[in-house]
């Protein structure tokens, strides 16, 4: 079986026993089990190859730009791993079969597991840099599920987040590691990268490679200082703890740290850091874990110390301390596993995992305490047991690191013999507890699978060379990429140290049992930090300061953000002006003249007088009003007479709309700002304007650079265009298609107008405060019927100007757009004449259609060119006569405008039919 | 004539960035409404200034930058389109909240 | 004339919906059918403008020649930006329709297809007014959205969101007066052409305006600090618009690559590398804002907006530099982010319809993971290979661009892992109603999406590589336009 598919079955199977669980709970696990044992064949089937030291690889191109394949290379070291992690995979779903309730969803659970193991598989299977990371966030977020699986608790939820932030974050700073060892090696492949020492370690990346890659696997190994998520990780069910927190992921840390060991182990950095960490959480994890109150708390912390003693071992860097290293990560795997499923079985059994609640269970559990005796003692480091052998070598390379390590090395088997006998002593021996619910032994579906890994742990021991020995070899021979044939035995000689310090540590152990009450006693009164709540406090802070960041920027609503905006504008906008050369302009000035002049003295009177007089809101309006048309004015005198026009136009609409929206508004805006408020406001305002006003001087004040596009619009707009304004050929011809979208815009602002206006008539809030507001002097003015009347006279003159406007637009001043506005003024004016409701009682059309006509006839007119092979909205014309009026070209253009016309008008008129239907709601309260 | 259009553009800025930083929604809009104005004149008279040639065919031989012209009129419409949805949003939201700030602060 | 139908994206909607305004305002189902088929249609003619667009492709409006008329260019990155729009708008109008989000006020159909008009042609127009112009159809056509259903809050956050781009709208103007004014033309390829022959003494005003248009995409692109309208408006907008909304920021980020690349390159001598030199710090700067939002946010739609403003971040910071290996990376993280953004924001959605408090169903739980690991950028899905791209691309300023763009995924990890175990674990009220085939579709389809971006990341990879060479050769964009001279 390919290595591919050996990572990959998990994946595929996974959803098999989430299916099967309808069929039971046996299906599920038969489902689960079944993929497992499919893929633990598979790899089994590799055995003689590898064991005799052929890795077997498979390779698919993925992603050749980013240098990631899905290679995969089953070697001695991920055939130790592999085994492990699907061999006891098997015997976690049959433990889980029988240890989770009939409540919980089975199916589910192994399905979490089977992306667990999958993901398990796929890390040390991988043979590229970039599919072992993914393979590594994949665990990380799968053992989330699964530590979180009582969801309803929140200490499972706390330490699936926890668990998540420590080993996921890890994994971020591993992917940095990674992808810089990747650079620095040449390639991407482990396979070769492990041959690229020399290249590594000479470059000066190396250091934040290596530290980058070891916080990844400290994390997820559980190191300190990043030991303290692991107990937490303890709220999952048991068969979680058993096979993520003691057999596999645990174990991925050491996994990397092994298949890195050739790049980089020898060098100081590594022999440092990794050694000392190692020696660090060994002892720190082990004093803890003596102290544990709770079984799986006490498995735990063991579990941290044992894998920083297999840290330290591959820290040392020589080939006979990483068969060491290989040698307890299988002994390790198999008496923790077996221990975790046993404090399951007692947890079980007495509903409790208080050690300071439990006691004498051997007469009730024989077989159990049996099981848990061998199992124990194995991690004491007792003969015959694998446990030994492992404490032995590890003894045996402490020693030859000098007496420092030594002694620590020593004291840490103390502390293993203390915490591994007061496991058993406290749980087992001593009188039975009476409070206790008749505890007994499961049946065979519980402690079946305890009891193979007992017997493993037993034949290992008792049998090293037949059983570890072609394993360890090979891994060993693997990791180091020298051939390695270990020497397996429980017997040294008596000239080994290792004896000496192993007998050292058990006495003292013993003792240590012994003062236990007094040593309790002394540790409930030392204070130590909790490496928990350290945690929380740092992620309450690490929250707290991102809210409070995140207040200060979104907490001042518009105005803050407007002002911040302006202020980056200002500041990127001076530092780019002032960062290159600028040239004053050269171009003559326009001589002063007088009525400008005054123009422009009104013009800025009004315009300053606006900021000034703001409060009062129809004053202010009214300010704008005055300023737009002084605006036209403008245009205008500097020989824009389309643009005075439409200024008008636009303005009177723009103004007569607000007009009609202040009576729905408050009519004088409060004094809300505080001065200094004002100040920056008043500050930025002046800086804006110096800006803008100075960027315009300097623009008038140049020629352009490059001759401008216009002077060919200028050329062509009689014999290309076919009308002599050429602003007019510009809108409806050369740049038309900006027109398109012009016209566009202003029909859907009107439909937003009037989808806002239902939402308000539909929503109750709305149209109780319209019921309750007052509409004030403004509207309440009674129509005077002079004024209706006139007006009314007024309309039939405004439409033929409108007509007049539209049909001369091409060549003079004028146009759809002007018309369009011109017509809705008239009608705009009859509706405020004549009052909100007969206005809009008398509106016999949709103006929806007449936005719909608008836009679809510009389009028709447009696309009718695509019938004649010319590309949208090219125009054709020929002139026509009308008695009445001067000659008029006909043009595809005119029709163009004609759909502007209409857009224009659909458009007012459906806003102002949106206001009225608001001001309908008030006015129907109003007596008469 | 060119320092009378700069400073008039500056000052139609000065009240629109400075209306616009206000806390209510009706001078906000007075104040997007100047600065509208100031960008249309800022437009315009980037096309440069010229007195008495309007762009039509046969009037003239130097005419007014045109395209300018043409520029400015899209922008005055598009603008007014943008000012009325933003008028009627304010007057929604006074409808529906029951107030016009628009500082994210809850009625005093 | 041959390739008309590179105008078909901006008239097909535009005329469906007028359409859907003239015969459907009675006719709901009629405005469905037209706005579903009108979607279609699209997608259909970006998948084909995106597999057969080779050599870039000029439109000339109205016959004139360029730079005097308008002229519409349909090159690679037009085409895979058409793409992203109708491959997301599909599924988002899909989910719109079937769970009845299009009833909650009017015009829907119609504000939804002048929206998508405005998005295509601010990709496929080469003329910066009339970019201008369609990008105010997009804008106004998303104030609609963004209000559509009303209710206080939405229409405050819809003033916001208006008054800031009206704004920039302002500032965009501006932009173009200055660049009209120095340089006598609107069309990009010509402004390209002459940029390299700007005098000298004119470059502090060109330098003003590229900066001033940087900014104008950086309104829209959600760039710190003019980001702060963003969470408001997502978070208040209806869930499927600020699904859609996923394709709104992009438009920034187009525009910047387009000017960046085409008008202002950094090797140009008249501006430099002034746009990365601005860049660059406010990409660092969005992705810190946008993750500790995220960590802060107290509610999904809040934590969706600031992972948005985390996407726009990578992306912008990957697009830089303008090297071909960033822009291929930041293209490829666009399309990535497009689709998962919208993704959370439609789960959101379904977890608002559901009474709060209760027991979420497991499948939306489901729902939920996936679109948290692709929006963190976890394994294994495309987030994590955009994230390596785009790693893989900053390289070379590793030291300063790894630990904010890590640290930034580390925020949300920490973020989105406390609500997601908040709204899904946590909740131990009466269970919810499970998930309606209606309701799952358009998650599903936007997850396959992201599915397929992951399996053929090496092909889709290639081709946003191509994109990127394409823009660092400007040449034959430029010569596609034809460009005449000036009479």
């Amino acid at each position: 079986m390919s290595p591919a598919l050996i990572a990959a079955l998990p994946f595929l199977g996974a959803l098999l026993p989430a299916l099967a669980a309808r069929a039971g709970r046996n299906a599920a696990a038969l489902a689960a089990g079944a993929v497992s044992l499919a893929a633990f064949l598979g790899l089994m089937s590799h055995a003689p190859a590898v064991l005799s030291g052929t890795a077997v690889t498979a390779r698919l191109d993925w992603v050749p730009a980013l240098g990631l394949s899905a290679s995969f290379r089953l070697d001695g070291l991920a055939f130790l791993f592999a085994g492990l992690i699907l061999g006891i995979g098997l015997l976690i779903i049959l433990y889980a079969r029988f240890y989770l309730s009939e409540k919980e969803p089975l199916g589910r659970f192994l399905t979490s597991l089977l992306m667990f193991q999958g993901a398990m598989t796929g890390i040390v299977l991988s043979d590229n840099i970039l599919m072992l990371l993914i393979f590594w966030e994949l665990t990380s977020l799968t053992s989330f599920l699964l530590i979180g699986w009582s969801q309803d608790r929140p200490e499972s939820r706390q330490g699936a987040r926890m668990a998540l932030a420590v080993t996921g974050g890890g994994g971020l700073a591993l992917i940095a590691g990674m992808l810089i060892l990747g650079q620095i090696a040449g390639s991407n492949d482990i396979s070769v990268i492990v041959t690229r020492a020399a290249e590594i370690q000479a470059s000066p990346l190396c250091l934040p490679a290596l530290i980058l890659i070891l916080i990844g696997a400290f994390t997820k190994s559980a190191q300190f200082p990043f030991h303290f998520w692991l107990p937490h990780a303890m709220a999952a069910p048991t068969p979680v703890s058993a096979y993520l927190h003691s057999a596999t992921m645990v174990k991925a840390g050491l996994y990397l740290m092994a298949r890195l060991w050739p790049a980089f182990s020898g060098t100081p950095e590594w022999t440092v850091i990794v050694t000392a960490t190692g020696l660090a959480t060994i002892l720190i994890a082990a004093k803890i874990a003596f102290f544990q109150t709770d079984l799986k708390a006490l498995l735990a912390y063991s579990t941290v110390s044992h894998l920083g003693l297999i840290t330290f071992l591959l820290g040392l860097g020589t080939p006979a301390a990483a068969t060491a290293a290989m040698l307890h990560i299988l002994a390790h795997a198999s008496f923790k596993a077996a221990l975790f499923m046993l404090a399951g079985i007692v947890d079980h059994a007495a509903h409790t995992r208080d050690l300071r609640r439990l006691g004498g269970l051997a007469r009730a559990m024989p077989l159990t305490f049996a099981l848990a005796a061998i199992a124990s003692l194995s991690m004491a480091g007792i003969p015959p047991l694998n446990g030994f052998l492992s404490k032995e070598a590890m003894l045996t390379e402490a020693a030859l690191s000098g007496p420092l390590v030594a002694a620590v090395a020593t004291l840490a088997a103390l502390f293993s013999v203390a915490y591994s006998l007061r496991f058993l002593a406290h749980a087992f021996l001593g009188q039975p507890r009476a409070q206790l619910d008749h505890p007994r032994d499961p049946g065979p579906g519980l402690w079946a699978a305890p009891a193979v890994l007992v017997a493993i742990v037993l034949a290992s021991g008792l049998a090293p060379m037949a059983t570890f020995g072609p394993l360890v070899d090979a891994a060993a021979s693997a990791t180091t990429g020298t051939a390695i044939h270990a020497h397996l035995t429980l017997w040294h000689g008596l000239q080994a140290p290792a004896l000496y310090l192993s007998l050292a540590a058990f006495g003292a152990g013993l003792m240590t049992l012994g003062a236990w009450p007094r040593l309790a006693a002394l540790w409930a009164a030392t204070p130590r930090p909790d490496a928990k709540a350290l945690f929380d406090i740092a992620l309450a802070g690490l929250t707290a300061t991102a809210r409070r960041l995140t207040r200060a920027l979104q907490g001042g609503g518009l105005p803050r953000a407007l002002a911040i905006a302006t202020a980056t504008l200002l500041a990127a906008g001076t530092w780019a002006f002032l960062s290159a050369p600028h040239a004053p302009g050269t171009r003559a000035l326009l001589p002063l003249q007088a009525a400008p002049a005054a123009v422009w003295a009104v013009l800025m009177a009004a315009t300053l007088a606006t900021a000034a007089l703001h409060r009062d809101r129809l004053l202010a309006l009214l300010l704008t009003g005055i300023t737009g048309l002084l605006l036209a004015a403008a245009f205008a005198w500097t020989s824009a007479p389309d643009l005075a026009l439409t200024q008008v136009a636009v303005e009177v609409v723009a103004i007569l709309l607000m007009l009609l929206a202040l009576n729905f508004l408050p009519r004088r805006t409060p004094a809300e700002s505080a001065p200094p408020r004002r100040l920056r406001d008043l500050a930025l305002a002046a800086a804006a304007a110096l800006g803008t006003g100075s960027l315009a001087y300097a623009l008038m004040t140049r020629d352009a650079a490059f001759a401008p596009i216009s002077s060919f619009h200028w050329a062509q707009s009689k014999p290309g265009a076919g009308g002599t304004n050429a602003v007019n050929t510009i809108i409806v011809d050369f740049r038309g298609f900006d027109t398109y979208g012009e016209i566009i815009v202003l029909g859907i602002a009107a439909l937003i107008l009037f989808a806002l206006a239902e939402s308000l008539l539909s929503s109750r809030t709305a149209t109780a405060r319209l019921a309750a507001l007052d509409t004030g002097p403004n509207s309440g003015d009674p129509h005077p019927t002079m004024t209706a009347v006139a007006l009314r006279f007024l309309l039939p003159v405004a439409l033929t100007v409108a007509l007049y406007l539209f049909l001369r637009g091409h060549n003079l001043p004028g146009g759809g757009f002007v018309a369009g506005l011109v017509t809705a003024i008239a009608l705009l004016l009859q509706y405020l004449a004549s009052g909100y409701v007969r206005s809009d009682a008398r509106r016999r059309f949709d103006s929806h259609a007449f936005i719909a006509a608008g836009v679809l006839i510009a389009t028709a007119t447009g696309a009718a060119a695509l019938g004649f092979g010319l590309p949208f909205l090219t125009s054709g014309y020929t002139y026509v006569h009308l008695p009445g009026l001067e000659q008029f070209e006909l043009a595809t253009a005119a029709l163009f405008d004609l759909g502007v016309f209409f857009c224009v008008l659909g458009a007012v008129l459906l806003s102002i039919a949106t206001i009225s239907r608001l001001a309908q709601q008030t006015r129907e309260r109003e007596p008469g | 004539m060119e320092m009378l259009f700069a400073t008039a553009i500056g000052a139609l800025t000065f009240t629109g960035v400075y209306l616009m930083l206000r806390l209510r929604s009706f001078p906000m809009i007075l104040g997007l409404t100047f600065l509208s104005y100031a960008v249309n004149l800022f437009l315009f008279a980037a096309g440069r200034l010229t007195p008495d040639a309007a762009p039509i065919v046969g009037t003239t031989d130097a005419p007014a930058d045109p395209l300018p012209q043409a520029l400015v009129l899209t922008a005055i419409v598009i603008s007014f389109g943008m000012t009325a949805v933003i008028v009627m949003m304010s007057l929604g939201a006074r409808l529906e909240g029951g107030d016009d700030r628009v500082d994210g602060q809850d009625a005093p | 004339m041959t390739g008309d139908w590179i105008i078909a994206p901006i008239l097909l909607p535009a005329t469906l919906a007028g359409l859907a305004l003239l015969l459907a305002r009675t006719r709901p189902a009629l405005a469905r059918v037209l706005s579903l088929a009108g979607t279609t249609a699209l997608l259909a003619l970006a998948l084909w403008a995106l597999t057969t667009t080779t050599a870039p492709l000029a439109y000339r409006l109205g016959d004139w020649p360029a730079p005097f008329g308008i002229v519409l260019v349909l090159d690679r990155l037009s085409a895979l930006m058409l793409t992203l729009t109708a491959a997301l708008a599909l599924p988002v109008l899909i989910h719109a329709i079937a769970n009845g989000r299009d009833r909650q006020g009017a015009h829907f159909h119609a504000l939804w297809l002048f929206q998508l008009m405005g998005l295509n042609g601010a990709f496929l127009t080469a003329d910066a007014f009339n970019l201008f112009v369609f990008f105010e159809i997009l804008l106004i056509a998303s104030y609609g959205l963004m209000t559509h259903g009303g209710g206080a809050q939405r229409l405050r956050a819809g003033i916001a969101y208006i008054a800031v781009n009206l704004v920039g709208s302002t500032l965009f103007l501006f932009a173009l007066a200055t660049v009209y004014s120095v340089m006598g033309t609107l069309n990009l390829a010509d402004l390209a052409v002459k940029m390299a022959d700007l005098p000298e003494g004119d470059r502090a005003l060109m330098r003003l305006a590229a900066v001033l248009l940087l900014l104008v995409f950086a309104i829209k692109g959600a760039l710190v600090p003019l980001h702060i309208w963003l969470p408001g408006t997502y978070a208040q907008a209806p869930a499927v618009v600020a699904a859609l909304f996923a394709v709104m920021t992009k438009v920034g980020a187009y525009a910047a690559i387009r000017f960046g690349t085409l008008v202002f390159p950094p090797d140009l001598p008249a501006t430099g590398t002034i746009l990365s030199d601005l860049l660059l710090p406010a990409a660092l700067l969005t992705l810190a804002a946008g993750a500790f939002g995220a960590l802060a946010a107290r509610s999904l739609p809040q934590a969706a907006s600031f992972a948005a403003i985390v996407s726009m971040g990578t992306a912008f910071t990957a697009i830089a530099g303008f090297t071909p290996q960033g822009l291929a990376a930041a293209l490829y993280y666009i399309a990535h982010s497009t689709f998962a953004g919208a993704l959370l924001f439609l789960i959101s959605d379904l977890a608002a319809t559901r009474p709060a408090g209760s027991r979420l169903p497991g499948a939306l739980a489901a729902l939920f993971l996936t679109a948290a690991i692709a929006t963190v950028g976890l394994p294994p899905l495309s987030g994590f290979l955009g994230k390596l791209f785009v790693l893989q691309a900053t390289a070379p300023q590793a030291a300063l661009i790894w630990p904010a763009l890590l640290g930034a995924s580390f925020l949300m990890l920490l973020g989105l892992s406390r609500l997601g175990s908040d709204l899904f674990w946590k909740p131990q009220g009466p269970p919810a109603a499970p998930l309606t085939a209606a309701e799952v579709a358009a998650p599903l389809t936007l997850i396959a999406a992201l599915v397929a971006l992951t399996v053929f990341a090496g092909p889709a990879h290639d081709h946003m590589a191509r994109i990127a060479a394409d823009l660092s050769d400007p040449a034959p964009y430029i010569a596609a336009n034809a460009l005449e001279g000036t009479p």
